[in-house]
Formats: structure tokens, sequence, C-alpha cells
């Protein structure tokens, strides 16, 4: 039974920060139809952020987030409006393969700056977990699923109660007759993507603390964000939620109750079964 | 001019190693063809049947995983284990095929990303059969005469002419497939699937089959791959990023076209091998810029905009 709660705690808390990454490829996706591949280069981007913020910047890890999540605003905003914009019209599966060379090259350019060696962050506050209940919580998970949690809950503020989210979520459902009610559409795709890209960096830095980085880490981390999409249904900003804390309890589950080693297939069959037979979503929210 | 280029081209590709001397040279040589063979598989299935995979690393895979089992296990010579890994990559082929085809466009994609992945798993994790994350290794390779002379596997020059033939083969069964009937099938699904059924096209049979070619070449070039190296792992000959460079060559050197993989192939492995020689690590890094140039500026890829220019048929 310990086991048990023990893994459902830790599914939960990694499964906040796959939801974070899952939010900002599903907003993505619903606005500006781009199945971006870069993305999880974009949150190997926020790790290393995380890795340089001691020595450049002399601040916490975790506290970098407050500088990385603007700065990536700005650069989501330069991608879309330099690179992105004249590919979009050209289609789905142009852009899919546009976004796979723009992931090669961030990860390679990454490689030829630093170096290909797996490296850690060790943080001096967070040697032995906290044992609330008898349940080992790792302090950096815990500090990372608070800080998930706010994020998600002020982007879901921001999408649900201010004009600007309004206006997103109208383009996402149907651009053209957002655009007839007078909502600027070209606005709202730079606003997401670059929305998009501060989610994906900001779970970047969260993660970083509980994972090894490596420059081509984001290879994995796309391929779980399709699936938590998927999950949920692409498109759908609360099926994202759902699809990351899912995946997130379907690994610590499946790691204790299958298999250690086929932790990460168990997930990538549940993505096929869901396309093949869901395509809409579990939840039937999402556009197929 | 296609009566004077095509024999000119084939009797450049089998003296070259005369022409040119020195081991890098000939090891690029080799990895330009290897890359050229990965290319026209995908091209298969991503130019001609327009179905963008991102998991054909699986079948490089099957076919590397199955030419070096049957030698080291059962004392199969290559030449027999090369061909037996495409047909193998193949056979995997038809279920992937029959599960995944029931998802088109980018669905389609992601979902032989699963599969990839899944596979790549199973192979890391099959200790038994595979030997797990330490790899398969050969030291010797069996003493083969050829005109009476015995083969020196230690230099590269036989590797040369063994993938130059494969080479030749992938081009050719482009060239005779862009021309039967389903050539003429999976042109007309690439254009519009719909349609295509709605004529009375049976799209998913001739999908697999497109699939099944793809697969046999990206099978064989994997058996090539593992008999050159002499050292396979699962995250050498299954990983993503060999399905994206097959993507990436197809992509660059023209969709659609019979010589397009060996232009991608000729412009992104020089650079991308010359690069590796003088930095070691990130000579994806021109492989990502031109992908992202040749989308943005030639959607029909190097080739296609030359044979515009020519104005020849492919």
């Amino acid at each position: 039974m310990d086991t048990f709660i023990q893994s459902i705690v830790s599914g939960i808390l990694t499964g906040s920060l796959y939801a974070m990454i899952g939010v900002g490829l599903t907003v993505i996706f619903g606005v500006m139809r781009i199945i971006n591949m870069a993305h999880g280069d974009m949150v190997m981007l926020g790790m290393y952020g995380a890795f340089l913020a001691p020595t450049f910047l002399r601040i916490d890890p975790f506290l970098s987030i407050v500088i990385w999540i603007p700065i990536a605003f700005i650069v989501g905003v330069l991608l879309y409006r330099f690179l992105l914009k004249n590919i979009v019209p050209a289609g789905e599966l142009n852009t899919l393969l546009y976004t796979a060379g723009l992931s090669l090259f961030i990860a390679n350019l990454v490689l030829l700056i630093g170096t290909g060696d797996y490296r850690t962050i060790k943080l001096k506050y967070a040697i032995m977990p906290l044992r609330p209940f008898g349940i080992a919580v790792p302090i950096p998970l815990a500090i990372a699923f608070g800080m998930a949690i706010l994020i998600t809950v002020a982007l879901y503020w921001f999408l649900v109660r201010t004009d600007t989210g309004r206006a997103i979520r109208a383009t996402s459902q149907e651009p053209e007759a957002a655009a007839l009610m007078g909502v600027n559409v070209d606005r709202m795709a730079i606003i997401t993507f670059a929305l998009g890209t501060a989610l994906a960096c900001g779970a970047g830095v969260l993660l970083a603390p509980s994972l090894y980085l490596y420059p081509t880490v984001g290879e994995i981390l796309v391929a779980k964000c399709f699936v938590i999409v998927v999950l949920g249904g692409l498109g759908s900003v609360p099926g994202a939620i759902a699809g990351g804390l899912l995946l997130g309890l379907v690994e610590s589950l499946g790691a204790v109750y299958v298999s250690v080693p086929y932790k990460d297939a168990i997930g990538f069959v549940i993505f096929l079964l869901v396309l093949l037979f869901r395509p809409s979503g579990l939840f039937g929210v999402g556009k197929s | 001019m296609k009566k004077v280029v095509i024999p000119l081209a084939i009797i450049l590709l089998m003296t070259a190693p005369w022409i040119v001397s020195g081991p890098f040279f000939v090891h690029l040589m080799i990895m330009v063809l290897m890359w050229t063979v990965l290319g026209a598989s995908w091209n298969i299935l991503g130019g001609f049947t327009g179905q963008v995979s991102f998991g054909h690393s699986t079948f490089l895979g099957a076919g590397a995983y199955t030419t070096m089992i049957l030698y080291l296990n059962l004392g199969v010579a290559p030449w027999y284990g090369i061909p037996i890994g495409g047909l193998v990559a193949a056979l995997i082929a038809l279920p992937i095929g029959f599960i995944c085809f029931r998802l088109r466009g980018p669905y389609f994609a992601l979902s032989t990303l699963a599969v990839a992945e899944i596979i790549r798993l199973v192979a890391l994790n099959w200790e038994s059969l595979t030997n797990g994350p330490v790899g398969l290794l050969i030291t010797t390779l069996p003493e083969v005469t050829f005109w009476g002379r015995s083969i020196d596997w230690e230099s590269k020059t036989p590797f040369y002419y063994i993938i130059a033939v494969i080479a030749l083969a992938a081009i050719v069964a482009t060239y005779i497939m862009s021309r039967t009937r389903l050539g003429a099938y999976l042109l007309a699904i690439r254009e519009d699937i719909d349609s295509a059924e709605a004529i009375g096209i049976n799209t998913v049979q001739a999908r697999v089959a497109a699939l099944s070619l793809s697969a046999f070449f990206a099978g064989v070039a994997g058996g090539f791959y593992a008999m050159y190296l002499r050292y396979i792992d699962p995250d050498a000959v299954f990983s993503i990023a060999l399905s994206v460079e097959m993507v990436f060559i197809a992509v660059v050197g023209g969709l659609t076209t019979v010589a397009g993989p060996l232009i991608g192939a000729i412009v992104l492995v020089t650079f991308g091998e010359t690069f590796r020689e003088l930095f070691l690590v990130g000579h994806l890094i021109f492989y990502g810029l031109m992908m992202m140039i040749v989308i943005r500026y030639l959607p029909e890829g190097i080739w296609g905009k030359l044979r515009l220019w020519f104005g020849t048929r492919p």
C-alpha cells in the first residue's frame, strides 16, 4: 500500500511538469496548427538556463525562472515572426518538417557550444527528501510541482478571464469567425507561440534539478509531449493538463507494477491505442 | 543527354576508388552511398506516397540486428545476412503499416515515432537476443576469394563496391516502381487520398506495399551498416535522430525524384562527415539549417529545382 501511495505521489509530481510542457504544445497547435517538433528543445534550453544560473547570474536555479520566462517569450516572438510565420500557410506537414529542422539545429548548436556531457544540478538544500506521512518527496520535485501549479493556474486564468485569452481561444476554435469578430488573428498567433515557448522553457527550468541534462534531451521530451497532448486531445488545454498527470501516473505506476525498463514504452503504447481508437483524445474534447 | 549522363555516372561510381584516394575519402563515399540508400528508402514512402514517417530507424535497426545476429549466432555470412535483414525489415513493416496507416498526415508521422520508440526500448531490454545496451560486436569477417584473390576486409574498398551496388539497386528500384501501376497508385494517394479511394484504389494495401519496399532497402542499408562499422547497439541503430536524418536527405535532395536522395546525400553527408572530422560533435547542425532553407525557399528540393532548370524528366 505504501509503495502504491508513493508512486501515486511521485507520478503526480512529475505529471504536473509534463502537463506544463503539454499545455505549451497544445495551445500552439490549437491556434496555428503547428506540430512543433522543436518544443522539446525549448525545454532543453530552459534546463540549461537553470544549470547556468548559479554560475552566471549567481541565483538559485529555481529563481532563475523569473528571468528565463520573459526571455523565452521574446525568443518565441522572434522565432514566430522571422521563421515560422512564412511556413505555416504551407501546411501541417511542411511545418512539421521545418520545426524538425529547427530542433536539430538548436540541439546541435548547444552540442557545439557546450559539450555532449551529462550534467546534473546539485542543490545544497535538497539532498534529503521530505517525509510527510512516511512518503518520500524529493525537495526539487516538490518545489517544481508548486511552481508548475502556480504557472498553470495563472495561464488558465489568463485564457479564461482576460480579453486576450478569450481571443486566443476563439482563434483556436474558429480562426475565420474570430477574424470576422475583429480578433487580430496574426497577433494572437504570435502571442500564443511565445506563450507556448515560455511555458516549455519554464518547465525546463523546473525540471532541470530532477533530470540529467544533455543537448539531445529534447528528442525524448518532445515524444512525451505528443503522448500527453494526444491523450488529452490535440488543442485542448484541460486535456493536456489531464494528459500530463496521466502520463506521470502511468510511468510511475508502470515502473512499480509492470517493469522499470519498459515504463517509457507503456506511455507510447497508450498513445498508439488512443490515436487509433479515440483520435479526439481520451476526454473527447480536442479536435482530430 | 540522359543517354550520356547515366552510363557516365555509373562508370564514375565504379571507378571512384581509383580516382580519389585516402581512407577518409573512401569512407566519405561509402557514407554518401549508404545514406543514398536510406534516403531512397524514405523517399519511396515519404516522397512518392506522401506519408511522412519519423520511424524509419526501426527498419534500419531490424536489418542491422538480423544480419549481426545471423552472423554471430548461426554463422550466416553477411552477403546472405544483408538481404535477409532487408526481408525481415519488410516483414516487420507489414503489421506496422496495417496499424499506422489507419492514421493520416501528421498523426501518421507521430504514430511511427511512437512505434520506433517502443521498438528501441524492446531492443534495449531484450538482452537474450540483442545483448541489450552493450551492443553486438564482430571482430572478423569471413574469408572470401574473388577472382582468385582473397578480399581484404581491413581496406574500405570492398565495402565501397558492396554499397555502390546496393545504392544502384535502390535507385533502379525507385525508377521501376515509379513506372509501374503501383507507382501511379502511390502518386494518386499522395495527391488526394480520398479521391484515390473513390476511384477504387485499395489505399491501405498500396501504402503497405510502399512501406515494405521502403523498409526492405532501409533494412539492407542497416545490414551493411552493421558489417561496415562491426558494432551496433540499440541507441546507435534505433535512434530518432537516424530517422530524422533519412527524412532530411530525401527532402533536401528532392521528394518524388529518382536521383534526389543521391543529391541530398552528397550535399548533407559530405558536409556532415567533414564537420565531424573537424569538430567531432554537432555535425547535424547543417542538416537542420539546410532543412529550414529548403522548406522555406526550395520546397521541391535541390534536385527537383535543378531538374526544372534542365527541363528533363525524373
